[in-house]
């Protein structure tokens, strides 16, 4: 077995970073806003340091960004670098808060040597922005270690990788203090010295949690390790310095999470329908706004195309301090097709898609309707309305079979207002409903008015006249 | 002929009917020899606008159409029916064999909307036929309406009121809509482009109903009493 280890120093400072479209030193600070703990180049150009108060880093920095630290949120982004190298292996291991395993042996073959899976990974690394230090070594413990130290070499060779990790110094084992502190007193300074001690020894003298580290270092103790799997959803945040009072300024952002969602739905192999964009706020319930097209889809460019005509709809409530894009649901991809047996393009096809979720991002899910007959003697509910779907059904013949009935149906029964000047037709009796309460027992009949309308009346069991319908 | 009429007249700003050529612009039959007959042989144009002005629905309105929804739906094309007055209703269009999955309804809230609405669906290379049924509309709504639809190659029939006849239009067609007799639409061409308004002709609309030319309605009895109705 042969591990690979990511350390991120900066991770959350490398997240922000690229999500910002301004320039400016950046820190991160901890939890309780007293210490910087991570800073940018630019930040460290003008003297910042970690370790350094934050009084200090602003005297020296007036207009400095400030992010706090969250746990949550590291897990959080932690796993986001998961989801991308699982692309490149299959057995990876989170080790929070900064660091990523994957084991490699087993990649040699497919990527063709060692030299090249540790290019590829750093590829990656680069596309992504990211800092890391990579180290290899043939236990868990020991390529954590050599990561950490930033000295990490692309190398197989145990008793080069055994070497590296004698010279290291006993701090950077990450024993214990108190054990740590036992072993220097004892004289010992490098984690070789502690390899040399008789193991029995060292489990009576210092404590069998000691001997185990070492073993595991050294790979003679099992240190099993459980795969991490990726969720089957996609999730992506953006958290921002300053608040962002614009939905402009918010598609800068999108841009690069949708291009992300892109590539892991072209990975995938899916495509979806429907995106979760949820804006928080931070004084307010956060804006969730449901983004959908009307066909599978898996272009960036097309969801920003709708994202964007939805802000232009809903402007901004309240100022956005982060944004989530979330989706659930996956739809497989159908393989493109010249030419259905319709003789209808592909082209076609997405022309119709483009149009229905442009309507559908603009006027809301409910403003487009598709019609069709219901087995109903009811003329209320002998149709019905449905959300837009593209249908390639084979062509239905004229239902000739269906009973005369005007084009036009008024939203409800009218009054009949005054008597018609001629009658054509009727009555044709309709009764029906006692099944469902919705009782109709109405005679029907086919009149003109006085000013030419050919209207569709009826007398109810209430010897009432109504209008129906117009014969348009 | 003084010198100013004779440079006039070979302006070429200047139309002169008597020279009028025949244009041969993109159109859909309309399915009434009829009228098509009176609209020079072409039907209803495509890439641009047309009006039918007409008091109240259910005069045959929709008839008038029918034989072009039935046409485009299978090919399919889509027709969009957008802010209808009433409900299309699903039982009768199938029964004429419009393909009901070529049909799309569309509600609109506002008059911004209604514009952006019909201005896309006319761009798109999907759309065979747009009815829409507009509030009220400024000229210059009309016009940039007329400019949407000369980017696309559809046909967008637009539904107004009888009253917008004294108005003028951008529209390439005009049609003011009555009813004849015996249930029948009587039309009167109001604008063409390209050619001189001013024909009439009535189309036989009572199959609409199925009623034939019968002198004796099929009523069985009326309910009613006899004296007043």
């Amino acid at each position: 077995m042969l591990w690979l280890y990511l350390h991120f120093p900066h991770l959350l400072l490398d997240h922000i970073r690229r999500t910002r479209e301004e320039a400016g030193a950046l820190v991160i600070v901890e939890g309780s806003g007293q210490k910087v703990i991570q800073a940018c180049p630019d930040a460290r150009d003008q003297g910042i340091q970690a370790g350094m108060r934050l009084k200090t880093a602003i005297s020296l920095v007036p207009e400095l960004g400030m992010v706090r630290a969250d746990q949550q949120q590291e897990a959080r982004i932690l796993e986001d670098q998961a989801r991308w190298l699982y692309r490149y292996a299959d057995h990876i291991v989170l080790v929070p808060p900064d660091g990523l395993m994957a084991e490699i042996a087993s990649l040699q073959r497919l990527y063709g040597g060692l030299p090249a899976v540790w290019q590829t990974v750093e590829q990656a690394l680069d596309e992504r922005q990211l800092t890391a230090w990579p180290g290899i070594g043939h236990t868990p413990p020991a390529a954590r270690l050599i990561a950490r130290t930033g000295k990490g070499e692309c190398t197989e060779d145990s008793g080069h990788i055994l070497r590296t990790l004698s010279q290291m110094p006993l701090l950077a084992a990450e024993f214990d203090a108190r054990t740590c502190t036992r072993l220097q007193r004892l004289g010992l300074n490098t984690l070789g010295e502690v390899f040399d001690l008789p193991a029995a020894e060292l489990a009576r003298r210092l404590s069998p949690e000691t001997l185990a580290w070492v073993q595991k270092i050294q790979g003679a103790r099992p240190d099993p390790q459980s795969p991490w799997q990726p969720p089957h959803h996609f999730r992506q945040q953006a958290d921002f310095v300053q608040e962002i009072e614009q939905s402009q300024g918010l598609l800068f952002p999108l841009q690069r999470i949708l291009s992300e969602l892109e590539e892991d739905l072209c990975w995938r192999q899916q495509e979806t329908d429907s995106l979760l964009l949820i804006l928080h706020h931070r004084h307010e319930e956060p804006t969730r706004l449901r983004i959908r097209t009307s066909g599978p889809e898996h272009r960036a460019e097309a969801f920003l195309n709708l994202i964007r005509l939805r802000f232009e709809q809903h402007p901004l409530r309240a100022p956005v301090i982060s944004l989530l894009l979330s989706v659930q649901r996956f739809l497989g991809r159908e393989a493109p097709t010249g030419q259905d047996l319709l003789g209808e393009t592909q082209d076609l096809n997405e022309a119709w898609h483009t149009l229905m979720s442009r309507l559908q991002a603009r006027l809301g899910d409910h403003a487009l309707k598709q019609l069709s007959p219901q087995a109903d003697h009811r003329p209320e509910r002998a149709w019905s309305a449905s959300a837009v779907q593209r249908n390639n059904r084979p062509e239905v013949t004229p239902a000739s079979h269906l009973p005369r009935r005007p084009l036009w149906l008024l939203q409800g029964p009218q009054p009949l207002t005054e008597a018609p000047s001629a009658w054509f037709a009727g009555p044709e009796r309709i009764s029906g409903g006692w099944w469902d309460g919705q009782r109709v027992h109405r005679d029907y009949y086919i009149a003109q008015l006085n000013n030419g309308q050919l209207a569709w009346v009826f007398r109810d069991v209430r010897d009432g006249w109504f209008v129906h319908g117009w014969f348009g | 002929m003084s010198e100013l009429l004779k440079t006039l007249m070979q302006d070429a700003r200047v139309w002169q009917g008597h020279r009028h050529v025949q244009t041969s612009q993109p159109a859909e039959p309309t399915g009434y020899q009829v009228l098509d007959n009176q609209l020079g042989g072409l039907g209803w144009p495509r890439g641009a606008l047309s009006e039918c002005l007409l008091d109240s629905p259910g005069i045959g309105e929709l008839h008038l159409l029918l034989p072009l929804m039935q046409r485009l739906s299978h090919s399919g094309k889509t027709v969009f029916w957008l802010n209808p007055p009433h409900t299309p209703y699903a039982p009768a269009l199938a029964r004429e064999g419009v393909n009901l999955d070529q049909v799309v309804m569309i509600h609109t809230d506002d008059d911004g909307d209604f514009l952006w609405t019909l201005e896309n669906c006319l761009r798109s290379p999907v759309t065979g036929l747009v009815m829409a049924w507009p509030g009220k509309l400024a000229s210059r709504e009309v016009r940039r309406l007329q400019l949407a639809a000369e980017a696309g190659s559809n046909v967008c029939v637009l539904f107004r009121e009888r009253r917008y006849v004294e108005q003028n239009s951008p529209a390439a067609l005009r049609l003011e809509l009555e009813p004849g007799e015996q249930q029948a639409l009587k039309l009167n061409i109001v604008k063409r482009r390209g050619s001189w308004p001013g024909q009439r002709c009535a189309l036989a609309m009572s199959h609409r109903a199925d009623l034939s030319f019968r002198e004796a309605p099929r009523v069985v009895q009326g309910p009613w009493p006899t004296s007043t109705r």
